[in-house]
This record gives structure tokens, sequence and C-alpha cells, in this order.
């Protein structure tokens, strides 16, 4: 365990950081990055394999913090491979990660993240930052750049997280090599984000109230219209299963830290509002 | 020097010695179940002793803080690494303590050449479902347990002091309680006392009766007024996986006071 017990070695300078720990011992990551020599991998554009994608998540300010949604439709080409997919997934009491793009990719991603902030909590003895758990993030996607560059689990995330010492819920948006920026108001990514987009600048600029200034209940029937008009023409994008009864996810982060809307909850708002 | 088995015993038996001294002014940990979990509690003057392992196990230490900070890193990156790589239902204290803490603080204790380590660990973990687990880890490696195994009456705590008299003073109070339906607040008044019990059999460790209820009730209130209060959870009712909860002073001092 322990072999310089008897000498005077130093905690090695990224004491806390989980990702290291995982590297150093080959456990991450876990799909094999290119050699330097050439590509180790078949790319995308010569069609070796068919990546299954996650599409369409959105987060908007409310005013009671951040209401982050995603539809649950996993794709291949053409193909609906899952349609029950969870992209909007809780890293710890406050955060909230949701994943557009490479699902094997994402979830890896979520799960370190997820570690991270533990490990650094159970190892440091204080809370890591909010600006460190945004670049943890941030370092996750650089990691998997030579992937993407080979055509292979590119992610494109959101983050949303509750700040405690300023009191107010912030979100994050990331561009496939890391860059991190932070949204005003509201942030979408996936293959449906160009409508979304659209109908949250809309609503945020000439409807009848401000995203911020929106209640719960209106501010979910805003994100479950929005995913139902993304889906009407991006075929990557779940709409509501009427007859599976599979609603998008929808979760919120508030002062007292994240909801889940139940899916009845949904089911109702949804036969009232949307259909 | 130890060429002969003669010599190797010897040395043995005198880092023994030397560390027990060193351990000697220790304060008592005790770990307690109680109705949504188990609480962790000991009173102290200077730095933490309690700590988060993982989901479900929380540690206490005395000792060098030096050393106990090398055992705590390395058990929170066993327990991370596995319930990362398999899942946070894999990690188990058992398996923790059996295969990689013990071997280690064994292996360093006999080569007399090298440091040993110079704590005494308390490890509990949340039981899932069963029931809950407590260990006390040596500077050798012994293993201790909370029984249930082997014709051992199982206990619902487990305990750690700077001396085997007051470690075992303890135990005997706590086997005269009941308390694992107990609500927080009455656990955390037990806990105390058995806090109590060690410290003082820790000054004056002759005689195997316990002290009498007065005696406590002054040396307890003596030293709360003297030290501060740390204790933590590991809640059973955490809407979370992570069941550590810091239990902050500022709530238990007026509590433990008050049942003076």
């Amino acid at each position: 365990m322990d072999p310089a017990h008897s000498g005077a070695a130093l905690p090695p300078p990224d004491a806390g950081d989980f990702a290291a720990i995982l590297r150093r011992q080959g456990c991450y990551p876990q799909i094999p990055q290119m050699s330097p020599a050439g590509a180790s991998l078949p790319s995308h554009a010569s069609g070796g394999v068919t990546q299954t994608h996650g599409t369409t998540i959105l987060a908007f300010k409310y005013a009671d913090g951040v209401l982050v949604a995603g539809d649950r439709r996993a794709t291949a080409g053409n193909l609906v491979v899952y349609d029950r997919a969870d992209k909007v997934l809780e890293i710890d009491a406050d955060s909230l990660m949701a994943i557009a793009g490479v699902p094997a990719t994402a979830w890896e991603m979520a799960r370190v993240l997820e570690h991270s902030f533990q490990f650094y909590r159970r190892s440091q003895l204080q809370e890591m930052s909010l600006e460190g758990k945004v670049r943890a993030l941030s370092k996750l996607l650089r990691d998997n750049l030579g992937l993407v560059l080979q055509g292979v689990g590119v992610v494109v995330p959101l983050f949303a997280t509750y700040d405690r010492q300023a009191g107010v819920a912030r979100l994050y948006f990331y561009d496939a090599m890391g860059a991190q920026f932070e949204a005003a108001d509201y942030a979408a990514t996936g293959s449906g984000s160009g409508a979304i987009r659209s109908i949250l600048h809309y609503e945020n600029t000439w409807g009848k109230k401000v995203l911020a200034k929106r209640k719960e209940s209106e501010a979910v029937i805003l994100a479950l219209r929005a995913l139902d008009t993304a889906a009407e023409s991006d075929t990557a994008t779940g709409g509501v299963d009427r007859r599976g009864r599979v609603y998008p996810i929808v979760k919120l982060i508030t002062q007292a830290g994240i909801r889940t809307l139940a899916e009845k909850d949904l089911a109702r708002i949804f036969n009232k509002e949307v259909r | 020097m130890i060429e002969e088995p003669y010599r190797w015993v010897e040395a043995i038996a005198n880092r023994r010695e030397y560390i027990e001294h060193q351990l000697a002014g220790g304060s008592p940990i005790a770990a307690l179940s109680y109705r949504d979990g188990i609480l962790l509690f000991t009173l102290g003057r200077e730095r933490q002793k309690l700590f988060e392992i993982y989901d479900r196990i929380g540690m206490g230490a005395i000792g060098h803080p030096g050393d106990i900070e090398r055992l705590r890193m390395a058990a929170i990156e066993i327990a991370s690494t596995e319930g990362f790589a398999r899942s946070a239902h894999d990690v188990s204290l058992r398996r923790l303590a059996n295969y990689s803490l013990s071997p280690a603080l064994k292996a360093a204790f006999e080569q007399i050449y090298g440091a040993p380590y110079l704590t005494r660990m308390l490890l509990a973990e949340l039981g899932r479902g069963g029931p809950n687990l407590f260990l006390r880890l040596d500077y050798d490696g012994a293993i201790h347990t909370n029984g249930g195994v082997f014709g051992r009456a199982f206990e619902e705590f487990g305990v750690i002091s700077g001396s085997q008299a007051s470690a075992a003073k303890m135990e005997l109070f706590l086997r005269g309680k009941n308390f694992a339906r107990a609500s927080l607040e009455d656990v955390a008044a037990i806990a105390c006392d058995a806090w109590t019990i060690g410290h003082l059999a820790l000054a004056d460790g002759e005689g195997e009766d316990l002290p009498s209820a007065g005696d406590i009730a002054k040396h307890r209130s003596a030293q709360l007024a003297a030290a501060s209060i740390e204790a933590a959870v590991l809640d059973r009712s955490s809407a979370l996986p992570i069941t550590w909860r810091p239990l902050p002073e500022s709530w238990l001092r007026p509590l433990l006071e008050a049942s003076d």
C-alpha cells in the first residue's frame, strides 16, 4: 500500500483529484485513445462504428432556480436504440449534469464527476468550490478530445448547480473541447437544440414574462412544449410516448436541492397543457 | 541485532511497548448504533478525529496525525476506486479492513527497521438491511469486531481508547445499556457518558468497577466545559446514498449540558 512509508514522501500534487488516481490505475478513460502514429480506431466517417447518441436537453432559469429537462430517446443512425434513456444525471445534492451526445462516454464522465466531488470532500475535508466543479467537467471533456477527433464519443453537456454562497442557481454549457460558458437565461444542446433555442429566445424576449420570472408550473409547461416541438422536426428527439407513457425527465434545482418531477405529475400537466 | 529469533521477539515487544506509550494519551472514541444509524462521538481539544470514508463507512482514530492521515487517504482511495469500478454496494468495511488495511499495518509493525503506524482506528459501517459493523483496527493489524460470529455475543457499539483498561471499562458500561432503538438525543447522552468513563480510566486505570453516577456527571461537566464536542452520524434516513453527516456542536452542546 505504501512503499514510501518510512521515507518522507509528500503527497502528490494531484491530491484530491480522483480522475488522476483512476488514470494512474488505468481505470479511466476505459476506451483506448488514439496512438500518436495514427488512428487506432476506425473513424466515424469511414462508417466503421455506428454510435449511439442521446439528444436534446434544455435548461433555463425560472423564479425558484434552474429547470433541466431532457427527452428520453437514444439513437444510432436511423435506429432508435432506447426510449427510456435518462440524460439528466444527479452528480451531488446540488448539481445536475445533462448530456447530449454519446451515452457511453457521457455516463462514464458523470460517474467520474460524481466520485470526484465526493472523493475531494472526503479526502480534503472541504467541499469542492463551485468553480472547481465546473472546471472538473471541463477537464474531463478535454481528456476526451482524442476520441472526439476520431469521430467517437463526442459529448456536449450542460451543468447546473446551486451556488450556496451567492444563493442563486447557476447554469453552464460546454463545447466538445471543454470550453465552459455560463448561461444568463437558458441553454440547450443536442440535435433538437436549434428549435429549443428559438423557442426559449422567443419566450424570453416577447413572451408574457421573461423566463426568470416564471413560476414552476409555467416553467414545466414550457419545457414540455419545447421538447415536443423539437421532436416534431428532429427524428433523434423522442417526443412523449403516449401509449408507453414515457415522459421527458424534468428536474429542478432550487435552494432546497434537487427535485425530480414525478411521472404522474408530468402526465397530468402534459394531458392538460401540452396535448 | 536481530539475527537471532529471540532478538526479533524482543524488538517487537519493545516496539509494542513504545507504541502503547505513544497512544496512551489518546482521547476515547465511541460509536453506537441508534434508531436511524450510527453515532460516532468524542471530545477533543485539537484536531479532527472523526472522518468519512465512504457512503456508509466512518472512521475515528487516535495516534500520530501523519499516520492517521496516510491510512485515512488509503482507505478513501481504496473504497472510492472500488465504488467507481464496480458499485457502491461492493464497498465493504470487512474487505477494506481484512484485505487492505490490516496486512499493511502488520507489515509496517513487524519490519523493525521501518517505522510502524502509530495509530489505533475505529471503523463503523452502516448495515444494508443487516446489522451494523464496528471494527477496532490496531497498529499491529489486529482486528477486533463487535461479535455476532463464532459464539461471541453481538454488540451494537465499538470503542477505542488510549489504553486497554480504558476501552474495557467503556465496553463494560455500554454492555449494560440498551440504545439500539434509542433516539439520537438519548444515544448522544450515553455516548458522552461512555467517553467520560473512558477518559476517567485513562487517568486512573486501576480497579474493575465503573465510577459512580455522581463521579461520571462531575467529570463529564468539567470535560464538556474544557473541550470541544466532535460527533457525526451515519444516517440511514438520508435521502442520498451518502449517509455521513457531522453534527454541529451548537446543536449537541446544549443537549448534553442539559442532561447533566
